[in-house]
């Protein structure tokens, strides 16, 4: 007779052991890495219009607009960033990256949260995949309670703001009372391009261009939607537990 | 090309004129935009007094977003009744959109569900560009759905350009369908195990449906098929081995969910707590207007890719799973055996894979000049696109998604249970804000 | 007479005159009242420290010897009586705010009456006294504020069971003077068959009183229906009722001893049956006054159980039980009235500060919250829902322990009573949590953003501060207060008795609890110190950490804009599912009334109307139905007896009451 039990013996333990070993294949498809420009490949040959969401200019790659179309990859850029692309900064996303900037402009030191990190997540106008990413780290294959990172059902428990979606109006004034419910330290991941730079919808007057228009953003983890283990990847960034580098050099 | 079957409707059912000039979707109430299956033809009903001309394209102006409730809001009163707000941020239902339940403690007097919180204003953003271009924003309008809102979108705009789709296109698209239906019923199924603390059903069947999305990875290069289905796109297509490790990758898959299935049927635990509860009446859903599996579990059999199919499906044996119970046992159950059936649609659709490249008609869908309808069976049911083209450009898009229709009988269901039952019955109808808002 | 007995009589005069004094100026008498009930406390004090106190002594209208006199048992309902008294008469001052003086004077003369009643040394002056308390108590509730009607009607049922108690009563006392041919209250009495139907009278006749079942609705319907006023509600249910407790020991006092078991039996199945009902009721009361009054029921039956294993106890000659449960009983009656005291005057505290009587209604116009009347209110509620290291917890936990003891019982039906006993005290303790956490949650301590709110009253918040702070000291030092009732005990008992203190491990001597040779042993005030010690720690840590300045948020609400006062979860959503769950015992039923059209036409267009879920007492509707019996036997009784003319009537009994006087005058 089938049991539940020798349903689990027979499937047998499928869990990830990332970040001690490196993303496999299966966990990152082809569009999951973030795309840079291939060596050799010379600016004028792309044109500025031919992404829909212009995130190639001057020959550099803002991975942070970057909605995963695929327009891109017959003029020269390829899938080839590394799969840890989260960044602290907004700036760090556009690769090649500028050189070495002063001090000034380097990010704010993270709190210390130690080895356990409480996350809430809040939708402020996603289309629900990167939610789906996100609450799809608690199945078995990436099972992020090994980490030592946990959901919360408050905001009051929480040591984390995930924020996915392109922040809408309406949503401005529930989630800046999520992020005050949160108590210090407190730190906000944003997921997805649509809270980076607007995704598919910048421009657009309804919605607002960015999440740090609304709350102090601390990683920005970029993607359409970004895989599990690169959502992962960000939350370690929070704990500075990464794993490998965090640019797109190839 | 041939007349859609659903253009053969009796004219007073929509008042009496040309109804296919009155058949589009008003910007504000797409929602109310209903199904009668009354007469055997799934017709759009379309309230009286809309005006037939398709509004011009709004300029888009700084509106301030208000979340509004959907449909009217009951007025139940009496001693120590409130009225409890339950979003638009909880953990319970994860996307941004808040219930208003009137209750007096423990039983839900009525609910009422408040959307607009998620408004990208994604019809107003596709005017004036491109379909492909608009086609990467409709991808995007519920992305767990993304293949039906793509292949109705394109479906429409093609019907109004004339423009036939090869059928390795048609394909495509159906196979991404058919996938996302199966990672959604899927989804759904881990979500009501979780609801019942059924924890080792839910790692396993949410196991299974990242399986599934690591598997539209691999053969479209994108988990949620994002550029994979648009039409002159640079995404992968599918060769010969491609399909067939597809195939054997589906039968393994195929495997695990009838014992997975198998185990939850017996779990009394499981069954004991979605029989009976949030029950839909065959009348209420008739009369509601009801799509998708919701209408199968209430006794309608109804299913577009039987009715109104898109190539590929009218070569294909498509199932009609059909509970009659209406409570969220039969939603279940519906939504279970339509898993079954799409894995044996994607087995026919591999096996008859098009060697050549050769054009199918789609059921035409026009209501004027340069202007279509399409329908697709999304996952959670019935979904129609209305697209309007002017140069070769965008110039109107209004759709009525499964949810916007399936709202107000979610509503009418929980009337009168208790507060435990919400997640039950919510998960059970797979409702999707992203979608209702638009 | 020595000066104690001078105090005495002094006292009891004193409280009798307030109400003259009330006449003259309203608050004057209060404050008479306030300085009379410290006296009454000091000589109960003194009685319980250096011995029966003898007072005043005259002839009575039959020829018998009547005087006052506090023995051990009467000293601690005087000093019971006295403290509660004391809180009221001070909060009196302040919240008796009306023109006229009628409830100054229908209070003092209830407190006199009690006051008379308890340190009566004969049974005729005694029901002197209980009858003048319901009359005055009568008039007390006639002062409410609200429709006229209500509040007769209301008044009536009390002053109908008053009666119907006094009656029984009497018939007691009948029967004690047929068996011992004296008055006196403290001359026992032989067995026989006559002691049957006395107990069973007096029981009756006390549990009335009590407000015990079936007899609850005494107890509810007249505080909760007529919203009597705040200082009144608190006399009635604490010290009516302990006037009822009163009479019920001493009459067991005289009765004989060792009692026949089924009496012990019996006030143990009519306590446990009050225990439950008027916690379950309590619990979806919405009443301020309502729910404590239901609580008195639940706590007075509390004093039946322990009574009820004390005289088992007694039939089976556990006499170490038998003590230990008596010490039980006492010390429920005192934590119960001083922590009902502060309920009730903090009941009148939201009244005057919201207006209102309802707790639905009352979030959103407090604004601000006097420390003190805060403070003594929780602590109240938490003595009363039985949390450590309160008085209410003691209590209850003697209670308990002396239920636990029950499997020592003979025979085997006894156990088993014993047993359902100590389930339904189990269950009740469990409903009244939910009671006290709603009475203190909705009136005082929820104010969400918006609030109105009165000026602040420090007046009425001392009294309720220094009841909270009697209670909290009562639990702390219990095991002392215990050792001072000895004399109650012993005077009950005719026993000679030590204090159920011990010793345990390092606490030292004299500073524990003991429950039966070896059972169970508490200690009261180590728990605050322990407590303390755990909260150095936490201290501590706070001084030598790093410290954060605090941020104000706030209530999350799943992103909504914190609740406005107008929808906000309520305090009837809060207990609504007990109603649901217990509606076999609530008959809960859901009435719905349309309003407007009902269109079947839209599935989705739903249909405007007003529901509301109901709950009943079961006993209410019995006595019901019994008087609409009653009347209907009497209207028939009356068109089949007496069909003629009224007049007629009258002038026959008078011609026949003249006859009559005339033989038996010309007999004598």
């Amino acid at each position: 007779m089938p049991s539940w039990i020798g349903q689990s013996i027979s499937r047998g333990i499928v869990t990830s052991r990332y970040p001690k070993v490196p993303a496999s294949e299966d966990e990152v498809p082809l569009s999951g890495r973030p795309p840079v420009l291939d060596a050799g490949v010379s600016q004028a040959a792309i044109p500025p219009s031919l992404c829909p969401v212009a995130a190639i200019t001057d020959g550099q790659v803002d991975q942070g607009r970057c909605v995963r179309c695929a327009r891109c990859i017959p003029a020269g850029l390829r899938f080839a960033g590394a799969v840890e692309a989260s960044t602290r900064s907004r700036e760090a996303l556009v690769v090649p990256s500028v050189a070495a900037r002063a001090d000034t402009d380097a990010p704010p030191p993270l709190p210390d949260f130690g080895r356990s990190l409480h996350v809430f997540l809040v939708d402020v106008g996603s289309c629900n995949a990167c939610n789906l990413e996100v609450l799809g780290l608690a199945n078995p294959y990436y099972d992020l309670q090994r980490l030592g990172i946990f959901f919360t059902n408050s905001p009051r428990h929480a040591d984390v703001l995930v924020v996915v979606g392109v922040p809408t109006r309406a949503m401005v004034v529930p989630l800046r009372r999520a992020y005050e419910a949160l108590p210090e330290p407190k730190s906000v991941v944003a997921v997805g391009a649509c809270p980076i730079s607007g995704g598919v919808f910048a421009g657009t007057p309804e919605l607002l261009p960015g999440l740090a228009e609304v709350v102090p953003v601390d990683v920005f983890v970029p993607g359409c939607p970004p895989t599990p283990v690169q959502i992962l990847d960000g939350l370690l960034r929070v704990t500075g537990r990464v794993r490998g580098t965090s640019r797109g050099a190839p | 090309m041939t007349r859609a079957p659903w253009r053969r409707a009796d004219p007073a059912t929509v008042g009496g004129t040309d109804e296919w000039a009155r058949a589009y979707l008003p910007d504000d109430r797409s929602f109310e935009l209903r199904n009668d299956y009354g007469s055997g033809a799934a017709v759009l009903v379309v309230p009286s007094g809309i005006d037939p001309e398709p509004p011009e394209p709004v300029a888009i102006a700084g509106i301030a977003d208000r979340p509004a409730p959907i449909g009217p809001v009951p007025a139940v009163e009496g001693y120590g009744v409130f009225t409890f707000p339950y979003g638009p941020i909880s953990m319970g239902v994860p996307e941004a959109g808040r219930f208003d339940v009137r209750t007096y403690g423990e039983r839900v007097l009525s609910l009422t569900p408040v959307a607009g919180y998620k408004s990208r204003r994604i019809r107003e953003r596709v005017v004036g560009r491109s379909v492909e271009d608009a086609a990467l924003v409709i991808e995007r309008m519920a992305g767990n759905f993304s293949a039906a809102h793509v292949a109705a979108f394109l479906g429409a705009a093609e019907s109004a350009e004339g423009i036939a789709v090869p059928s390795t296109e048609a394909s495509v698209r159906a196979l991404g369908q058919e996938l996302q239906r199966i990672y959604n019923h899927v989804h759904v199924l881990a979500r009501v195990a979780e609801a019942a603390s059924q924890n080792v059903g839910l790692a396993q069947t949410h196991a299974l449906a990242e399986e599934v999305l690591r598997l539209q990875g691999r053969a479209f290069g994108h988990r949620w098929l994002f550029g994979a289905l648009l039409p002159h796109g640079p995404a992968r297509r599918l060769d010969a081995d491609d399909r067939s490790r597809l195939d054997q990758d589906l039968r393994a898959l195929s495997d695990e969910f009838e014992r997975l299935w198998s185990l939850f049927l017996e779990s009394r635990t499981f069954v004991d707590r979605i029989q009976s509860t949030c029950v839909l009446r065959r009348e209420d859903a008739v009369r509601g207007g009801a799509v998708g599996p919701t209408l199968r579990a209430s006794g309608v059999a109804w299913d577009d890719r039987l009715r109104v199919p898109m190539p590929p499906y009218h070569d294909l044996f498509v199932a009609l799973p059909h509970e009659s119970a209406g409570d969220a046992l039969a939603r279940v159950v519906v939504r279970a055996q339509e898993v079954r059936s799409s894995f044996l649609l994607i087995e026919q659709m591999l096996e008859r894979w098009p060697a050549t490249v050769a054009t199918t008609e789609p059921p035409d869908g026009r209501v004027a000049d340069h202007r279509a309808l399409a329908r697709v069976e999304a996952p959670s049911g019935d979904l129609v696109y209305d697209v309007a083209t002017r140069d070769g450009k965008v110039a109107h898009v209004g759709f009525r998604s499964p949810s916007q229709a399936n709202w107000p009988l979610f509503a009418a269901g929980m009337r009168d249970a208790v507060f435990t039952d919400f997640h039950f019955a919510f998960e059970s109808f797979g409702l999707v804000f992203s979608e209702t808002d638009g | 007479m020595n000066l104690s007995g001078w105090l005495l009589s002094a006292a009891v005069v004193l409280l009798f005159l307030s109400a003259g004094v009330a006449l003259v100026r309203r608050r004057w008498g209060y404050a008479t009242a306030t300085v009379a009930s410290g006296l009454w406390m000091a000589t109960g004090v003194l009685a319980l420290v250096s011995g029966t106190i003898h007072g005043a002594t005259w002839w009575g209208p039959l020829g018998d010897a009547e005087g006052l006199q506090l023995d051990g048992l009467s000293a601690f309902f005087a000093l019971a009586t006295g403290i509660v008294w004391m809180a009221t008469s001070a909060y009196s001052y302040v919240y008796d705010d009306r023109s006229t003086p009628l409830l100054a004077v229908t209070y003092a003369i209830t407190l006199g009456a009690i006051a008379l009643l308890v340190s009566s040394s004969s049974w005729l002056l005694f029901v002197f006294g209980w009858e003048t308390m319901t009359l005055a108590s009568y008039g007390m509730i006639l002062q409410a504020r609200g429709r006229s009607g209500r509040v007769f009607s209301a008044a009536f049922v009390f002053l109908a069971f008053g009666e119907a108690s006094t009656l029984f009563v009497i018939v007691a006392v009948a029967g004690l003077r047929g068996m011992t041919g004296s008055f006196g209250e403290i001359s026992a009495v032989a067995g026989g068959s006559l002691a049957v139907v006395v107990f069973v009278a007096g029981l009756i006749g006390f549990g009335l009183k009590m407000g015990v079942a079936p007899f609850h609705m005494s107890e509810w319907l007249p505080i909760a229906h007529s919203s009597a006023p705040s200082n009144a509600s608190a006399v009635l249910s604490s010290t009516l009722t302990l006037a009822g407790a009163y009479g019920l020991f001493r009459l067991l006092s005289v009765l004989p001893s060792p009692p026949p078991i089924w009496w012990g039996a019996v006030m143990l199945a009519i306590g446990a049956v009050s225990v439950v009902l008027g916690a379950l009721f309590a619990s979806v009361s919405e009443h301020t006054k309502g729910l404590p009054a239901y609580s008195t029921i639940e706590n007075n039956g509390l004093i039946l159980v322990a009574l009820g294993i004390a005289l088992i106890a007694r039939s089976n000659d556990l006499l170490d039980l038998y003590v230990f449960a008596l010490f039980a009983a006492f010390f429920q009656a005192l934590a119960h009235a001083v922590a009902k005291t502060g309920l009730f005057l903090s009941a009148g505290y939201v009244e005057h500060a919201a207006g209102t009587f309802d707790l639905n209604s009352v979030g959103g116009r407090i604004r601000e919250v006097e420390r003190g009347a805060y403070a003594g209110t929780v602590a109240a509620t938490l003595s009363l829902a039985a949390a450590p290291p309160l008085a209410g917890f003691v209590s209850e936990w003697m209670v308990l322990e002396a239920l636990f003891q029950s499997y020592r019982f003979s025979p085997e039906w006894v156990q088993l009573v014993g047993l359902l006993a100590g389930a339904a005290v189990a269950l009740a303790a469990g409903l009244i949590l939910v009671a006290m956490v709603k009475f203190v949650g909705f009136s005082l301590l929820w104010r969400p953003a918006g609030a109105a709110g009165r000026e602040r009253s420090r007046g009425l918040a001392v009294p309720i501060a220094a009841v909270g702070a009697t209670v909290l000291g009562i639990g702390v030092a219990a095991p002392w207060v215990l050792s001072f009732l000895v004399p109650t005990v012993a005077t009950f008992s005719g026993l000679s008795v030590a204090a159920p203190v011990g010793q345990l491990l390092s606490v030292p001597n004299g500073w524990s609890i003991v429950s039966g040779s070896p059972f169970g042993i508490l200690s009261p005030p180590m728990i605050p110190i322990v407590l303390g010690m755990g909260a150095m720690v936490g201290v501590g840590y706070y001084l030598l950490g790093e410290r954060r300045p605090s941020r104000r948020v706030a209530p999350w609400m799943a992103g909504s804009a914190p609740a406005q006062t107008e929808e906000t979860y309520t305090s009837f959503g809060y207990s609504t599912g007990i109603r649901i769950m217990m509606s076999s015992v609530l008959l809960t039923r859901e009435v719905r009334s349309h309003r407007g059209s009902v269109t079947q036409a839209e599935v989705a267009t739903p249909v405007a109307y007003n529901v509301d879920l109901e709950v009943l007492d079961a006993f209410k509707l019995f006595y019901d139905n019994l008087i609409r019996a009653g009347e209907a036997l009497s209207a028939f009784l009356k068109s089949a007896i007496m069909p003629g003319r009224l007049g007629r009537y009258l002038a026959y009994i008078l011609l026949v009451t003249l006859v009559v006087v005339i033989y038996v005058a010309a007999a004598a």
